[in-house]
């Protein structure tokens, strides 16, 4: 088997064409073990991880924690509501009081973009970004490019449309990148307000009627509006806001061609897509969930491996 | 103490026949007693024999941030001070942005009693309103009296515009600075470095160069309504040089600077999340850098700033959005100018911009008060931790290849180097 190219994971744009498709073949493997009846394997019995998380989390924090059990890691997490961070501990002291008690590898998830980055430039552990504000969620994007593969047979030439709040999300940006860099054709829809000013430059379409996007794509994935990242007011009500860019049956049912719909959780039904489209035979958003569980362990098998 | 500096060449484009001469300079008592090939040195007289040793008149930075009182553990006003004579600058203009920041007479009178006896003079900016809270006008006149060249509310946008109406009126009689930093503060958001590519590819938030542009096109339209003097502290767009250019062919009382970085770095830099590269005005794109280095040429950019501002490294080692704004400028001002320039135009930068805040301007003369810069013009290097004078070592440049380095200056009868 081949190796990463890369000693962390702290986002796609850092990995090659190589490692994704790697990492693919490695969560193919780790998902016929997860749908074993034993669902563990021993590979990582000497392998101890954090999962440090400055943000909440549910279902990311799970899976991971899911993964590293399955690998028969040995896990410590950790969240900053119950840390001395509230007592003004710095990032790189909190992460070296960890790594003295001998732990080989950190999860993390922090508010701030490039938070990962700056851990892994001053502390001695290999990380994995779980998401760092605005910035990367590599895993999350690794996962649904793993579903989207799984669902079509392949990534390269598909049509992928991202619609919602690109401008806050950090799962945009990695699908971005992923995507792109498996050769996808992507564009993100939205109102103007939620699209960076210069999306376009990652190689982008921009496209702010969702009829048109829908048509246009094989494969929607529905951001979910962050309420909590919003400081202002980017659209005047969550009404108006389903009104032009939430999907629902009717408007699935309409379309040309069967597309397939994708959200990364967790879900505002009514909000981004109406629930008979989130549990409709197109959605793949448990399958999203599943492979989720996959993707990590191969992202933490193979990391660790380039540790021993 | 007499000082005899040997086979020093001049740089002083304003004096024909001593430009590009290289000469020996004996300082008595603090003024130069003579300017001749080949002096010899008289008993008490130090003599300074150097590399390569070029002098021009003593440099001056009109944007320069120490931490006393308040941030003493970030920089003192006597090492601040000494930096800057290291760095060959003689003249600079502090930032009020000490805490408490200076707002009163009395504030003025501190700083500039901690200033005596040093090489180089330190002119205070005071704060143009109360505790730089951007609500009512400080004691402007007062200040004024006691020695402050011109009022600032540090890197705080003036949010309320009849405030600066009302300042640049008020000013008048008294002759008084006013200056506004450029920046909508609605428009710039939650926004930490520059809005392009970059920050899209990063997921880092935004500053627009419409907040800077949309402020300063505001702040000149009170400046030819109200009238005054009006100083741009560090613009960073394309755009703002424009509208500089064109207030000046108005004919408005305005000036700007730019902070010597932003002529060096663009937000490329920004890749790898490195916090020494985060600062107030952001490093811009490429085209930005490219107008900015021409408005400097074409003189509408009055003059450059090393933009100092010494910040400890518990304030810069922490997670990009969590850093201060800032970068150490005095130690490698001129080596980054000398990159970007050629020598004569960098030396003529750093002499710049005296008139602006009332300061006098001195000259290479027989029986002038000697105010020199020393240094090697031809040296290149890599700017390393060995550069730093300062307190606080949180230079951006550490790593850059410079060409150029000051030896020292001469003031106040002193060498410092």
């Amino acid at each position: 088997m081949g190796e990463l190219s890369v000693k962390h994971l702290l986002g796609i744009k850092y990995l090659n064409e190589k490692d994704i498709q790697l990492i693919f073949e490695t969560a193919d493997h780790f998902k016929e073990v997860i749908n074993r009846s034993i669902k563990k394997v021993p590979s990582l019995r000497d392998i101890t991880i954090a999962n440090i998380f400055f943000e909440n989390s549910t279902r990311t924090k799970l899976s991971f924690e899911l993964a590293e059990k399955r690998l028969s890691a040995d896990v410590i997490n950790f969240s900053a509501g119950q840390s001395s961070v509230k007592k003004g501990e710095t990032l790189i002291d909190t992460v070296n009081n960890i790594l003295s008690m001998k732990v080989d590898m950190v999860v993390m998830r922090h508010p701030n973009p490039g938070a990962g980055i700056f851990l892994a430039r001053h502390v001695g552990a290999s990380i994995v970004n779980a998401g760092d504000g605005a910035h990367e969620h590599p895993t999350q994007a690794l996962l649904d490019s793993y579903s989207i593969r799984e669902r079509l047979g392949d990534v390269a030439g598909k049509n992928v449309v991202i619609v919602g709040d690109i401008l806050h999300s950090r799962v945009a940006l990695s699908n971005i990148f992923a995507l792109r860099l498996q050769g996808a054709n992507v564009k993100v829809c939205g109102p103007k307000t939620l699209l960076p000013k210069y999306i376009e430059s990652l190689g982008v379409g921009v496209e702010t009627d969702l009829r048109k996007a829908l048509n246009w794509c094989d494969v929607a994935n529905m951001l979910r509006i962050q309420n909590e990242r919003l400081d202002i007011s980017y659209f005047p009500t969550t009404r108006e806001y389903t009104q032009q860019f939430g999907v629902n049956k009717r408007l699935l049912d309409s379309l040309d061609k069967e597309i397939v719909i994708m959200h990364p959780g967790p879900i505002n039904r009514g909000v981004e897509i109406t629930t008979d489209v989130a549990d409709s035979k197109q959605s793949i958003i448990l399958d999203q969930v599943e492979n989720g569980v996959a993707i990590r362990m191969a992202v933490i098998y193979l990391l660790a491996s380039k540790i021993k | 103490m007499n000082i005899l500096l040997k086979s020093a060449k001049i740089i002083d484009e304003t004096q024909k026949d001593l430009h590009l001469k290289t000469r020996d300079i004996l300082i008595k008592n603090g003024n130069i007693a003579k300017i001749a090939p080949n002096l010899s040195a008289e008993p008490e007289t130090e003599t300074v024999e150097l590399d390569n040793l070029h002098v021009s008149l003593g440099w001056f930075d009109s944007s320069v941030s120490f931490g006393e009182p308040g941030f003493e553990e970030r920089e003192t006003i006597a090492n601040g001070l000494s930096t800057a004579a290291k760095s060959g600058f003689t003249d600079i203009v502090l930032n009020p942005n000490a805490h408490p920041v200076p707002d009163s007479s009395s504030d003025i009178v501190f700083l500039k009693n901690a200033a005596r006896g040093q090489v180089t003079n330190l002119y205070p900016l005071g704060s143009l309103t109360i505790k730089s809270e951007g609500v009512d006008l400080a004691e402007l006149f007062d200040m004024k009296n006691s020695g402050a060249v011109g009022f600032y509310d540090y890197k705080s946008p003036l949010q309320n515009s009849n405030l600066l109406k009302i300042a640049l009126q008020y000013s008048q009689n008294f002759d008084g600075l006013i200056c506004s930093f450029p920046l909508d503060a609605k428009i710039a958001g939650k926004g930490i470095v520059n809005e392009g590519e970059v920050s899209t590819r990063l997921g880092l938030k935004g500053i627009p160069a419409l907040s800077e542009e949309l402020q300063l096109v505001r702040d000149l339209f009170i400046l030819e309504y109200a009238g005054g003097k009006l100083h741009v502290p560090t613009i960073s767009t394309a755009t703002s040089v424009k509208l500089i250019a064109e207030a000046k062919k108005k004919g408005l009382n305005v000036t700007c600077s730019v902070a010597i970085h932003n002529l060096f770095y663009t937000d490329e830099t920004l890749e790898d999340f490195d916090s020494s590269y985060k600062v107030m005005p952001p490093l811009r794109g490429a085209n930005d850098v490219k107008a900015l280095i021409q408005g400097v040429k074409e003189g509408t950019i009055d003059f450059v700033t090393s933009d100092h501002t010494p910040l400890n490294i518990e304030e810069k080692r922490v997670e990009f959005d969590n850093a201060a704004y800032g970068s150490l400028g005095l130690e490698s001002a001129f080596g980054v100018l000398n990159q970007i320039f050629d020598t004569e135009t960098a030396v003529d930068l750093l002499i710049k911009g005296r008139e602006r805040f009332g300061i006098a301007t001195p000259t290479i003369a027989e029986g002038a008060p000697a105010c020199l810069a020393l240094f090697n013009p031809d040296v290149e290097y890599t700017f390393g931790a060995d550069d730093i004078l300062s307190t606080s070592k949180n230079s951006m440049f550490l790593g850059s290849k410079l060409k150029g380095r000051a030896y020292g200056s001469i003031s106040n009868g002193q060498l410092r180097r």
